[in-house]
């Protein structure tokens, strides 16, 4: 036990002395994320449109000025060109839309806020039509109030001239109904409600969870990793070997001494997502710092496993893009329901798709225990499965005991 | 007479290169014994075989008349050719680190530490962080490691390598008291005035072990001036 303290206990002094590495396992996360949020959690921008053909068209008040700027035919061509609108509309029959499209995102939003004017246009189509139907009707019944008026004339003709004829037709007559009084339909409306979330969910509160899981691993790779591969190549490793502590003792040394690093880093930087870039959270931060201390640890022990491999530490850095990138793009913070079943199998293989769920779970949907047990488990079995690897592998290196 | 260390008939071989080919090795309880030969002889190797931090590819090895066991480890201490110590630590931290995992504690740890401190010189310089160490001072500083738990068994892979000849001396006078102790100690170096300094010393060639004995009846036996030449005299009649 006490070998396994004094593992502990050095491993954290010498974080605690090597102030760059403290800085960068605490300070350079949030930096980073600071910048995400930045990114994603800004506002989306505002599309620059323009419109041609306006004056003749009806449909013009679709396309208030506010958004759509009146341009000529060749301003618009030109204003489309050096990129100053993403797309303009052209009102001749039929509609025409010509977009910029060299920006998938900012087709989109054009797309968007011409689809909006073009429901517009339908209601004016809409009212248009009803309006022509009115008249058409007016004009029919002001037909028949004429024949009514004819009618009646004849009918006095022949109550006067023939009353027998009169009294037949009338009872051949069908009876009269009243035509049902006219129902103007009901005004259709959207109402939205949402199982988890609301509306001002925006893409870094759906980022954040995969980004915590991507930062902490990160940073934990790459400083377990270094630190256990100095070991092996400063030969401390040697002299540990040629002493009494136990294999096992080493490697648990290594996870207690930067678990404790990990408890204020996940602590720190869950605090700052949650307290100061106020991201979507229902759940309990507790929970939240479970999973990304869970996470670490799958994290530490995959990298003193991959340490075994690397020579020195620019190979360990060449494990970064096989070992963390694809892992970043799997994690979840990009759909992959619809990917082939084999990348699927990989991206069910890696620890941060298990810990973006989780905290998914947690923060966003508000579930609980019941919502991570499962996938704190599996990121459990990662660190024991690469835990004992390790601590078979460290047995080759003392080979006689 | 007990024998600290047995290696019997030791052969390993790194690829295709054949490091130690068919090594014996003995020592006597309470001796220093000089492993001399050239760099690439087999040196390295051979004690790191002893201490079983590699595995020969045929022979056995005894420490302490058994088998090694991780018990064993707490009565040897290795010193290895990189000094094997933590940067970021102070020397202090180093020493204290070390002296844990051998089981010392408390009182009888921080004695132990200023005690090897000052064995080697550096009892001044404790609370400097190794990184600011001079090569010669990490040296010391690597050897007092290996002091601490005060072994009865020491394997030190060229401890003296890149001191200054004052310090040097001083290494020395260490090494024959703790001898005087009741330690035994195995010493590699390719440094020759070292050798006269030994009670028996072993030459390394190319895996063989080509000639064991203490230095003088070496130099008597080949009837050469020193132990150096009879590297020339087994090579000369090799050829």
């Amino acid at each position: 036990m006490s070998n396994l303290f004094a593992m502990a206990r050095r491993i954290i002094r010498q974080i605690l002395r090597d102030r760059r590495t403290l800085a960068l396992l605490i300070m350079a996360p949030l930096l980073i994320l600071t910048l995400v949020w930045f990114i994603f959690g800004a506002k989306t921008s505002e599309p620059n449109l323009a419109v041609i053909n306006a004056q003749s068209s009806d449909f013009a008040s679709a396309f208030p000025t506010s958004q759509y700027t009146r341009m000529s035919p060749l301003e618009a061509h030109q204003a489309l060109a050096d990129k100053k609108i993403d797309a303009y509309v052209d009102l001749s029959t039929p509609v025409n839309v010509h977009l910029e499209g060299s920006d998938p995102s900012r087709n989109g939003l054009a797309m968007n806020r011409i689809q909006k004017s073009m429901q517009k246009v339908q209601q004016i189509n809409v009212t248009k039509m009803s309006n022509q139907l009115k008249s058409i009707i007016q004009t029919q019944q002001k037909a028949i109030q004429g024949q009514q008026q004819v009618m009646k004339k004849m009918m006095a003709a022949l109550h006067l001239y023939a009353p027998g004829t009169l009294a037949q037709i009338q009872k051949q007559a069908p009876k009269q109904t009243r035509p049902a009084a006219m129902q103007t339909p009901e005004k259709v409306s959207l109402d939205l409600s949402y199982l988890h979330g609301n509306n001002s969910l925006n893409t870094f509160d759906a980022f954040g969870p995969a980004m915590v899981g991507i930062f902490v691993f990160l940073f934990i790779f790459m400083i377990g990793g270094v630190s256990f591969l100095r070991e092996r190549t400063t030969g401390t490793l040697d002299r540990l070997m040629a002493s009494p502590i136990k294999n096992y003792q080493i490697i648990w040394g290594y996870m207690i001494g930067f678990g404790l690093f990990v408890i204020v880093q996940s602590f720190i930087l869950t605090c700052y997502l949650v307290y100061v870039l106020n991201i979507y959270n229902v759940g309990s931060l507790f929970d939240v710092l479970m999973i990304v201390f869970i996470l670490s640890f799958s994290a530490l022990s995959l990298s003193i496993l991959l340490s075994t491999a690397a020579k020195n530490e620019l190979q360990m850095f060449q494990f970064i893009p096989l070992v963390i990138v694809p892992q970043v793009f799997l994690s979840g913070l990009f759909p992959i329901d619809t990917l082939p079943k084999w990348v699927q199998v990989i991206g069910d293989l890696m620890p941060i798709h298990y810990s973006t769920e989780a905290l998914r779970n947690i923060m966003i949907r508000g579930t609980g225990f019941a919502g991570w047990w499962l996938d704190g488990l599996v990121l459990v079995l990662f660190s024991v499965v690469f835990i004992t690897i390790n601590i078979i592998a460290i047995r080759r290196s003392r080979p006689l005991a | 007479m007990s024998h600290p260390i047995k290696g019997e008939h030791l052969y390993k071989k790194f690829k295709k290169q054949v490091v130690l080919d068919d090594v014996s090795l003995t020592l006597n309880e309470g001796e220093i014994y000089g492993l001399i030969g050239p760099s690439g002889a087999g040196k390295t190797t051979l004690v790191r075989i002893l201490l079983g931090l590699e595995k020969a590819d045929s022979g056995d090895v005894e420490l302490f008349e058994q088998r090694p066991t991780l018990d064993a480890f707490r009565s040897l201490g290795y010193m290895a050719q990189s000094d094997a110590l933590y940067n970021e630590l102070t020397a202090y931290q180093n020493l204290e680190f070390f002296a844990s995992i051998q089981g010392l504690h408390g009182n009888r740890k921080r004695q132990r530490i200023m005690e090897v401190a000052e064995s080697v010189g550096l009892e001044k310089e404790m609370k400097k962080g190794v990184a600011q160490f001079s090569g010669g001072m990490r040296r010391r500083l690597s050897l007092a490691a290996a002091l601490i738990h005060e072994p009865r068994l020491y394997l030190l892979d060229e401890p003296t390598v890149g001191l200054d000849p004052l310090i040097r001396r001083d290494i020395w006078t260490l090494f024959r008291f703790l001898r005087s102790k009741g330690a035994t100690m195995i010493v590699t170096t390719h440094v020759m005035d070292e050798v006269a300094k030994c009670d028996r010393v072993g030459l390394l060639s190319d895996g063989h072990l080509i000639a064991e004995g203490a230095p003088k009846e070496l130099t008597e036996r080949y009837g050469v001036a020193t132990v150096e030449d009879v590297f020339l005299v087994k090579e000369g009649a090799a050829k």
